[in-house]
This record gives C-alpha cells, sequence and structure tokens, in this order.
C-alpha cells in the first residue's frame, strides 16, 4: 500500500489554524488537521440549561482544574500567572469572550518608538487586509470610527452596550478620556446561515446559540466543506525530520492510544503559545538536539501572557449589568501608548465587561460581607445584584528571556507525552503599569458614579493569552520564524499560532494572530513555486 | 444501588433539623418582598443532585454547629429560640473563618436558581438559551466628544 502522505498538516484546529487552512483550501492541495480534542455540542453549554449558573464550572478555563481527557496537564508551581485554554476543535475561542481589538500600529514598533524589545519583521498595514478578511470570516460586529485605532468597518453592527455602557461612557467623558464600545466576534444580526446574539451572557462557557464566533462554528464547517479533513482524538507526541533538515510528518496517539506516523510535505504548527513550544522542544533528533527549530535557542522562550487585573464597582442605578454578552461591553485605550511622564514603557488597555449573575452576586457578597446573612439580606442583595460593573486591566507584556515554556522532567500527559512548565514573573514594569492602571480604573468609576469601587489588582488565573515563545524576525540568531512564518532552521515547517508575536500589545490577542494565520498562508501561496528556498 | 446518595439519606435527622434551622438564620424568608426563606427552596435535593462532593463537609458543619449549641446552652440548635440562634451564629462567625462555608456556599447556589427566587426578582427562571435576553443599545451620541479628540494612536 501507498504511504498516506498529506500535502499540508495542521496542528491543532484553533483559531490560527481554522484561518490558515481557509485561506490554503483553494491551492487544492490536500491538507489534514490533527486535533486533541473533540467537537463540541453547542447543546451540552450551560446556557441550555437551568442550572447554567452552576454548571458553568464543568467548563473551567483551567486545563489542570478541567482535567478532561482530552486535556495536558501544566507545572505553574514558578509561574505568577496560570495558563487559560481549551483543547478542542475551535481551541480557545470555544471559552473566548469575543472581544477583538485588533494590535495598533505602534505594537510593531516597539524598540523604534520606545526602545525597548524588538520590532516585528512586518507592520500594521501587512497585516490590513487579512484583519478584514477574517472579520468578514468570523462575523464580527463593531462601529467605525475609533480613534485609537486605523479606520476600519466592521461587518456587522456593534454590540449593544446598554444602561452600563452609558453610565461608564458619562464618566470617562468626565474625565476626557477615550472610549469605545469593543469590536466583538459575536454577531448582532443573522449571518452566514448563524442566527444573531440573544445576549444569554455567560460567553465564556461556549455560546449555545452559536453567535459567538469561535472558529468550530464560524470557519471549521466551511473548512471541511472545502475538503480540508480534520481528525479529532489526536494528540502529536513530536514532528519528525529527515537528514535535510526537512519536516516529514508527524507521530501522533489516536484516541485508542495507538501510535501512527502521519506523513506530509509541509507541516504547520498551531498549538498556541505554550502547545506548539512544547511539541518542538519534544522533537528532538540527533539534527536537533535541543528540539526542534531551535538553533536559536529561543523556542520556549520570552514567553508573554497579558498581566491582567481587576477593578469591581457598583452603582445605585438598576443598570441590568448581568445581562448582555459578558467580555464586551467597550473599552478605553486612553493609556495604551508610552507617555514618557510615566514611571513606566507602553501601556494597557481598560475593558469594561457586564456585571455578576445572581450567584455569584450572592456568594461574592455574602463572603465579602457586604451581603449579611438574616433580615437584611434580601435589601442587601438588591443592592448589588445588576449594578455591579468589571474593570479588566490588560497590560503589555514586553518579552524576557526568563520567561519560560519548558519540559518538565516528571509531568506527563495521558499518553505519557512530556508536559509543559511555566518559568514566568511580571516584570516591574508591569507592576508599575498595574499600579498605574487600577489607579485610572478607580478613578472611571468614580467618575461614573459607583458607590463602592473594589480594586482587586493583578489576577493570577488569567492566562488567556500565550505569546512571543518562536518569535518572528530576519535573524535566525534571535528568532524561530521569519516575517513569514516559516522555520529559519526547518524550511518546511511554519508556526502560525501566537508563539511568533514579538510583542504583546496590550488586547486580546485573537484576531491578530489570525490576521497573521491569513497573511501567513498567503505568503506561502505567492512563494509556492520555491517554498522551500 | 447502596453508594447512591439521595436527599433522604443525605443527612441525620438531627443534621437535618440544625440545617433547616440554619438556613432561616442565612436567608429567612421577606414577605414584603416576596422572597421565600431558603428552608424553602429544597437545599437537600439540591445538594444530592448537584454537590454530593459537599456532603461529608456539610455533614461535619452541621454536627459542629449542634455540638458547639449544646456545649454553649445545654440545647440542640434547632430547639433554641431564633434569637438564640443568630447570637450563636454570629458569634460561631466571628471566631471560626470557615464558619459554615460550604453549607452557605450550596445554600446560596440553590437559592439564586430557584424558580421561585428569580421570579420573586423579577428575573426569568430557567435556561437562558433560547429565549435569551434583551440590551438596550445604549447611547452612541455620548462618544461624540471622543470622535472630537481625533486621532490618539501613534503611527
Amino acid at each position: 500500500m501507498a504511504e498516506d502522505i498529506v500535502d499540508v498538516l495542521i496542528i491543532g484546529a484553533g483559531a490560527s489554524s481554522a484561518a490558515a487552512a481557509w485561506s490554503l483550501s483553494d491551492t487544492k492541495m490536500r491538507i489534514l488537521c490533527l486535533e486533541q480534542g473533540d467537537w463540541m455540542n453547542p447543546s451540552d453549554y450551560p446556557s441550555n440549561h437551568k442550572n447554567w449558573q452552576i454548571l458553568r464550572n464543568q467548563f473551567s478555563q483551567s486545563p489542570n482544574s478541567r482535567a478532561w481527557e482530552t486535556d495536558y496537564p501544566i507545572n505553574e508551581d514558578d509561574s505568577a500567572i496560570s495558563v487559560a485554554n481549551f483543547n478542542g476543535v475551535g481551541g480557545g475561542t470555544v471559552l473566548y469572550s469575543g472581544h477583538f481589538p485588533r494590535l495598533k500600529p505602534s505594537d510593531f514598533r516597539a524598540n523604534s518608538l520606545d526602545g525597548v524589545a524588538d520590532d516585528w519583521p512586518i507592520n500594521y498595514a501587512t497585516l490590513d487586509p487579512y484583519f478584514a478578511q477574517n472579520d468578514r470570516n468570523m462575523g464580527v460586529s463593531g462601529l467605525a470610527g475609533d480613534p485609537a485605532i486605523p479606520y476600519h468597518e466592521a461587518p456587522l453592527p456593534v454590540v449593544p452596550i446598554g444602561k452600563m455602557g452609558d453610565t461608564l461612557g458619562r464618566g470617562l467623558n468626565k474625565l476626557g478620556w477615550h472610549w469605545w464600545p469593543s469590536d466583538a466576534a459575536i454577531i448582532t444580526e443573522d449571518y452566514e446561515g448563524r442566527e444573531k446574539c440573544v445576549n444569554l451572557g455567560p460567553c465564556n462557557y461556549g455560546c449555545a446559540q452559536g453567535a459567538k464566533s469561535s472558529v468550530d462554528i464560524a470557519y471549521w464547517p466551511i473548512n471541511q466543506r472545502l475538503g480540508i479533513e480534520l481528525k479529532t482524538r489526536c494528540r502529536v507526541r513530536e514532528i519528525t525530520v529527515d537528514e535535510n533538515d526537512m519536516a516529514t510528518g508527524a507521530i501522533y496517539f489516536d484516541g485508542d492510544g495507538a501510535e501512527h506516523h502521519q506523513r506530509a510535505e509541509v507541516v504547520i504548527m498551531a498549538c498556541n503559545g505554550i502547545g506548539t513550544p512544547r511539541l518542538l522542544l519534544n522533537s528532538t533528533s540527533a539534527r536537533f538536539p535541543d528540539g526542534l527549530a531551535n538553533r536559536s535557542g529561543l523556542v520556549g522562550k520570552n514567553l508573554m501572557f497579558h498581566p491582567w487585573g481587576f477593578v469591581q464597582g457598583h452603582f445605585d442605578e438598576p443598570l441590568n449589568s448581568h445581562l448582555g454578552p459578558m467580555g464586551t461591553c467597550m473599552l478605553s485605550q486612553e493609556f495604551y501608548e508610552t507617555d514618557p511622564a510615566r514611571d513606566f514603557v507602553r501601556g494597557y488597555s481598560l475593558q469594561f465587561t457586564r456585571g455578576s449573575a445572581m450567584i455569584d452576586t450572592a456568594v461574592n457578597g455574602t463572603f465579602s460581607g457586604n451581603i449579611p446573612w438574616g433580615a437584611g439580606h434580601h435589601a442587601a442583595f438588591e443592592k448589588y445584584m445588576g449594578r455591579g460593573v468589571n474593570v479588566n486591566i490588560c497590560c503589555e507584556d514586553l518579552p524576557e528571556e526568563c520567561n519560560t515554556v519548558t519540559l518538565d522532567p516528571e509531568l506527563v500527559d495521558s499518553n505519557g507525552i512530556p508536559a509543559p512548565k511555566i518559568n514566568y514573573r511580571l516584570s516591574e514594569n508591569s507592576k508599575r503599569m498595574m499600579d498605574h492602571a487600577v489607579g485610572k480604573a478607580t478613578e472611571v468609576l468614580q467618575a461614573a458614579g459607583a458607590f463602592q469601587i473594589d480594586p482587586g489588582g493583578h489576577a493570577a488565573g488569567t492566562g488567556w493569552h500565550h505569546m512571543g515563545t518562536a518569535r518572528m524576525g530576519k535573524d535566525p540568531e534571535t528568532s524561530v520564524v521569519n516575517e513569514w512564518g516559516r522555520s529559519h532552521d526547518v524550511k518546511n515547517l511554519f508556526i502560525i499560532d501566537g508563539s511568533i508575536f514579538v510583542t504583546s500589545g496590550a488586547v486580546n490577542p485573537t484576531t491578530t494572530i489570525q490576521a497573521l494565520a491569513l497573511y501567513i498562508a498567503d505568503s506561502m501561496k505567492k512563494n509556492l513555486a520555491n517554498l522551500f528556498d | 444501588m447502596a453508594d447512591l446518595i439521595t436527599s433522604d439519606q443525605l443527612l441525620t435527622e438531627p443534621q437535618r433539623r440544625t440545617l433547616y434551622a440554619v438556613l432561616e438564620i442565612i436567608i429567612p424568608a421577606d414577605e414584603a418582598r416576596g422572597m421565600p426563606s431558603a428552608r424553602d427552596t429544597d437545599v437537600i435535593a439540591y445538594v444530592a443532585e448537584f454537590a454530593e462532593q459537599r456532603v461529608d463537609a456539610i455533614r461535619e458543619e452541621l454536627d459542629s454547629l449542634n455540638e458547639e449549641s449544646l456545649k454553649e446552652t445545654n440545647a440542640a440548635f434547632a430547639d433554641l429560640s431564633i434569637a438564640d440562634q443568630q447570637a450563636l451564629t454570629e458569634k460561631l462567625k466571628a471566631a471560626q473563618r470557615y464558619f459554615l462555608v460550604s453549607t452557605v456556599l450550596q445554600t446560596l447556589n440553590c437559592y439564586y436558581q430557584h424558580d421561585t427566587v428569580l421570579t420573586a426578582l423579577g428575573m426569568k427562571p430557567g435556561a437562558p438559551f433560547p429565549e435569551g435576553n434583551e440590551v438596550p443599545h445604549g447611547d452612541l451620541s455620548l462618544l461624540d466628544p471622543v470622535r472630537a479628540r481625533g486621532k490618539i494612536y501613534r503611527e
């Protein structure tokens, strides 16, 4: 029997994989995607059930807490931030909020503008058409004209900001600060066979309506109709290479634990900023004793999260703030760009998200002492319910080689594959930035009239964004992939996920990850005749 | 089947009496608001269905509360007057950081997703899907001063 060799093998079925597969489908190459998790069934999500509030616990964002068969453990003992992810078709987009702001032009030029980190080898203009294409493919809502980002129009009208948005907007206007309703990967009108958002609320536990643009809904059904093959429950152990430093495929375990070797002409890594370095470091050979594509020594280094914080406010006026897509109301980027007068470089976004549902309001209020036992319970609950607002702080994280993904010497997944270990500390710059942001978030809530403000500050369980661990650049000594995602060391190996970010910006990265994936796929098509030169 | 926990066998009779009494202390009824007490929301059945892993902790907490009551007053907690129950629980709350923490958590979980409670609060009981919720668009003219300020990003 002839050996089964696919043209393109993609590892992982998340945000970047879906976009790249869609783009490459018009080449008519045979494309196979291997995903370690399962397809999700939207009827399993909590919003389908009367007890939805507590069923959310089953969809923990921490792989260590969730511990599904399809998850791999992560050693976070030496990390100031713990990892949040999802392993399945759709990847992290299954549980993300759909908050969809783009990186800004200055994010690609941190070194030129501010003398820190490195510039990207590409710029905002390079990605601009791919942002727009991805917005159409995903189904993105937004309001054109935000003065904090180059002009762009979303294909769908903006997500409602509600009374909560009005209240905060008036407060921000008093201060004269920037704010804008968020771009959101949520469809506000029926779109491409999908029904519009009906404000179920808990987007971060899966969207029962299918209105949140997770890529298992927005991309993969189309990709499959275009001929892309997708196999689930296939956990890749290593990428194989030949004596010419060319990738030859991947060894993976199927759902029954049987080992297979899938041959391929091109391998694309799309396993996120932790899964990708883990797999590269697990792919050792005589030619690559320190891990595949790691002659620079930078695979797994420069790990960036976004240091994340919270400040919560409560208002006298009923805002129904618990209703609406939880992660996407509005944002302020007043403090996004560097200001030399501050004691930190670069900046942060303030993301205003909806208030808590009933149980969370009652539990947090009761255990914090705001809601008493006894006769006063009901009045106090009323005082807080539907009146809370969360100000999320998303700080830019600058790359540091000491922040790493390595292989844990003992911890393994259910297939015996060494698990990742995270070493990560908050920099002094991040700490100063967070302090500043907590102060500014408090000011906003005061200006908007909050009667109570709780400055929680940095929160550890917020490692949603994984970046920098296989950075892009023109110099093979200081980067892992080139300016269009191709490994410097292995000419038929591409990386398209958040690993290739040079800097992190201060926004949720998914839209930029997907724009990069589309750009890399397009570059591959343009260079098809001499792809491996 | 012997391992199956049902609401009938979840608690001993003394534990059940203690629980019913303390539920009235945590969340009493409020007739003016139309709010039931936590006792009226069948916390035991809820725990049996959704929080089986917390049963042992709840049993221990209820036993401990009753023992404290016997020690302090020579009477079971359920037999005290409401004023005495309140005084004892306040004293124990002040002394013990995790006093009744599992019991209170599961009580709140049960209460704030109970149909009667949500209806009394003016909220829709049941699953959010497929009906969903209405959220007003908001006043986007509030953005006029933000627009007027012009571009704020760096190239």
